[in-house]
């Protein structure tokens, strides 16, 4: 189904992103998809959506996906009541009537006719399963990220997407957000602003107050699953099933969690994988947890600007740095990424060559300069750097009107979603297939083991391959 | 409808949020554009002079998910306490299971009970969610009552703020006649029940207190538009105080 020169079928990441840069918003047309078919028979051209898993992360996704036309909601699954219900609902509420509800995701790939994909919103473990799953039953599958719990999961949905010939797309939804495209294909790639790349840093630091147990101090009845179907699909109890990142059998944990999206955005960036890395870790303040609660870990990348080491942390308890966002730190600007814009700018080293240029083309645009810190006792001051000129960085999510006629900034997910549904279109290709992002997401497997045994992990091609 | 309008609200503000400013509708994430139908709008009072602070038992904090960046009219300031309002002595809590009716009367999810249960907890299973656009909880205290404070919890396990946020008193339960607005924050008028002078705030678990001025009524209804991370409405409690 897939075109053999792109998309899942190519490896590498430097083909990867060549294409990309190539075809960004191009829209290119690589296959005949049965929607296509259909619609040129007289049929429907509506995609058929199984919603696969309705939690707080499908929730997210489903209103990004209200705001796409041409979408069909047939089915919702989920072992849970409640989040069946809150589907159900959900659904019925937006398009008029309800999906067909399922416990078990195999009676409803056996009972449903007609789906064209499965959005896939399950916990980590569950991930893999269900997306070979759906693969295998001829859906294309949008699947969230972490594609697993285990980097063989990983490896065992890459396998079922090209096998099947499928689409799978993994959820790093900055592979298909403005700012973050921008960055990469217009101020790095193309005008080369940061100049030589040489240090990457990021953090995703959470106060304690987003970090606690889900469930409070009672689950409510009505969210209650009864125990023999917890314990059939993996459960231990309502805890593990309300707070299943926090188990080491269930999930990565907060370097998965959270880190898994901006280590993402570290190899996208420098186009390769790290070679080695060292974390750090311990369990600072949930010491009942199995998970750490506090990540540090070091990379090195050896790129096309000569090598370059990253630092990483996750932080669950404090919020210290302003939440999360990316540093890419070159010899001649530092560009600073985030999906909030007001995280986000890039900062022009004095020696770099002037950008008015850039700013009298429209590429950036200048913040005023803050105001001079005052002199400080000791401060020598001809040791010290000139302060770099910042700029905000452009690329907003657009605006979207929504079906109460209100226009609203576009969600997050939604550039990514709509990447994927106009691929199962036939009018794009995807921005983060399986492959590509098993590449991306392969070193992230290592860094729980690095920091269990205190020792750094060469990454071989073995470590990192499917 | 015929209202009458007490610009009063109880919020107590200590410490500026990280929310961007910007109006109801439109703008990008980073729009810092300052509205002016709520510039100076009105803030907590003192209450009922030589009466008792009221007090309820507040929920922990439990903040769930990605934040999202949400979009006021004007800067905010979170509250880190409950505000300090005064009541008169003998005043107590009137709605604590009292009957709930609504506009939408099948809720996607969780039941109208919830709202005067009592919990007050952030999570699933705490909350109700209603249909999109703007929907009305309404709850019936018995009989006519002299109401001193409402405080309101939407949805506090995500910063979030609700849209055209307004509380009505009447012993009309159609409430076409004899209504009191005691609380609207539709600074543009776009839920059709008039103008509201006051700021748009986000939700936290210290909710929001609204001064009832000792309005009669039997009934009180609670509006909202939705919320600046989705379309739907939420409750989690609400607490009518009064005689």
């Amino acid at each position: 189904m897939n075109d053999p020169n792109t998309s899942s079928q190519e490896s590498g990441f430097l083909s990867r992103r060549r294409f990309i840069s190539q075809s960004a918003g191009a829209g290119l047309v690589l296959a005949a998809p049965n929607i296509l078919k259909a619609a040129e028979k007289g049929g429907s051209d509506k995609i058929h959506v199984a919603l696969v898993g309705f939690g707080k992360q499908q929730e997210v996704l489903f209103a990004a996906m209200k705001n796409i036309p041409g979408l069909h909601f047939q089915a919702v699954c989920d072992i849970s009541d409640w989040n069946r219900k809150k589907g159900m609902n959900q659904v019925r509420a937006h398009q008029g009537s309800a999906p067909e509800a399922y416990v078990d995701i195999d009676e409803m790939l056996s009972a449903e006719k007609g789906l064209d994909v499965a959005v896939v919103a399950t916990p980590d473990f569950w991930h893999s399963p269900h997306t070979v799953k759906c693969l295998e039953a001829g859906l294309n599958v949008y699947c969230e990220k972490m594609m697993s719990n285990t980097i063989d999961g990983a490896r065992a949905m890459v396998k079922a997407a090209e096998a099947s010939g499928k689409l799978c797309q993994i959820g790093h939804q900055r592979r298909s957000n403005p700012r973050y495209r921008y960055t990469f294909e217009q101020l790095i790639n193309g005008q080369k602003i940061a100049g030589q790349l040489t240090n990457v840093q990021a953090q995703w630091n959470r106060s304690l107050g987003a970090s606690q147990d889900i469930g409070g101090k009672k689950i409510p009845k009505g969210v209650q699953v009864d125990e023999a179907i917890l314990n059939q699909y993996g459960f231990k109890d309502m805890h593990q099933f309300m707070n299943w990142r926090l188990y080491r059998d269930l999930s990565g944990g907060p370097i998965s969690d959270l880190g898994a999206h901006q280590i993402d955005i570290f190899n996208w960036f420098l186009e390769a994988q790290p070679k080695r890395l060292y974390a750090t870790a311990g369990k600072a303040y949930f010491k009942q947890r199995e998970h750490f609660d506090n990540v540090l870990c070091l990379f090195d990348w050896e790129t096309k600007y000569g090598e370059v080491r990253g630092f990483y942390q996750v932080l669950t308890t404090t919020s210290s740095g302003g939440g999360f966002w990316e540093n890419f730190m070159g010899t001649e600007a530092t560009i600073k990424t985030a999906e909030i814009a007001a995280t986000s700018a890039i900062y022009r080293e004095s020696g770099a060559p002037s950008w008015d240029d850039l700013v009298g083309q429209g590429y950036l645009k200048k913040k005023p300069a803050p105001p001079k810190p005052a002199a400080t006792a000791g401060a020598v001051a001809s040791y010290e750097s000139a302060a770099p000129e910042e700029y905000d960085l452009p690329g907003g999510l657009p605006l979207v009107t929504t079906k109460d006629g209100k226009v609203i900034p576009k969600p997050a997910h939604q550039p990514h979603l709509e990447n994927f549904f106009a691929s199962v279109r036939g009018q794009a290709t995807l921005n983060c297939d399986a492959r590509h992002a098993f590449e991306s997401e392969a070193p992230i497997f290592y860094i729980n083991e690095s920091a269990d045994k205190q020792a750094p992990i060469e990454l071989t091609e073995e470590l990192l391959s499917v | 409808m015929k209202n009458k309008l007490i610009l009063t609200t109880l919020t107590a503000f200590t410490s500026i949020a990280l929310i961007n400013c910007g109006g109801k509708d439109g703008g990008d994430e980073a729009g810092a554009k300052s509205g002016d139908a709520t510039a100076g709008s009105a803030s907590l009072g003192a209450g009922t002079e030589g009466g008792v602070v009221l007090e309820t038992e507040l929920p922990d904090e439990l903040i769930e998910g990605t934040p999202k960046p949400i979009k006021l009219p004007v800067a905010h300031e979170d509250p880190t306490a409950a505000p300090q309002f005064k009541v008169p002595e003998g005043t107590v809590l009137l709605s604590k299971g009292k009957p709930v009716t609504s506009s939408d009367d099948a809720p996607i999810i969780g039941s109208l009970d919830l709202i005067t249960d009592g919990d007050k907890e952030a999570g699933e299973g705490y909350y109700v969610e209603l249909l999109d656009g703007l929907q009305w909880v309404q709850i019936d205290l018995g009989k006519e009552s002299e109401i001193y404070a409402i405080w309101l919890w939407h949805f506090h396990s995500q910063k979030r703020a609700y849209n055209d946020v307004i509380i009505q008193i009447s012993n009309d339960p159609k409430f076409e006649e004899g209504v009191t607005t005691i609380y609207n924050n539709d600074y543009d008028d776009s839920a059709g029940l008039g103008k509201g002078g006051f700021a748009p705030y986000a939700e936290t678990r210290f909710g929001l207190l609204a001064d009832g001025k000792g309005t009669k009524g039997q009934y009180v209804r609670l509006h909202s538009a939705g919320n600046t991370s989705n379309e739907m409405n939420h409750y989690i409690e609400v607490e009518v105080y009064g005689k």
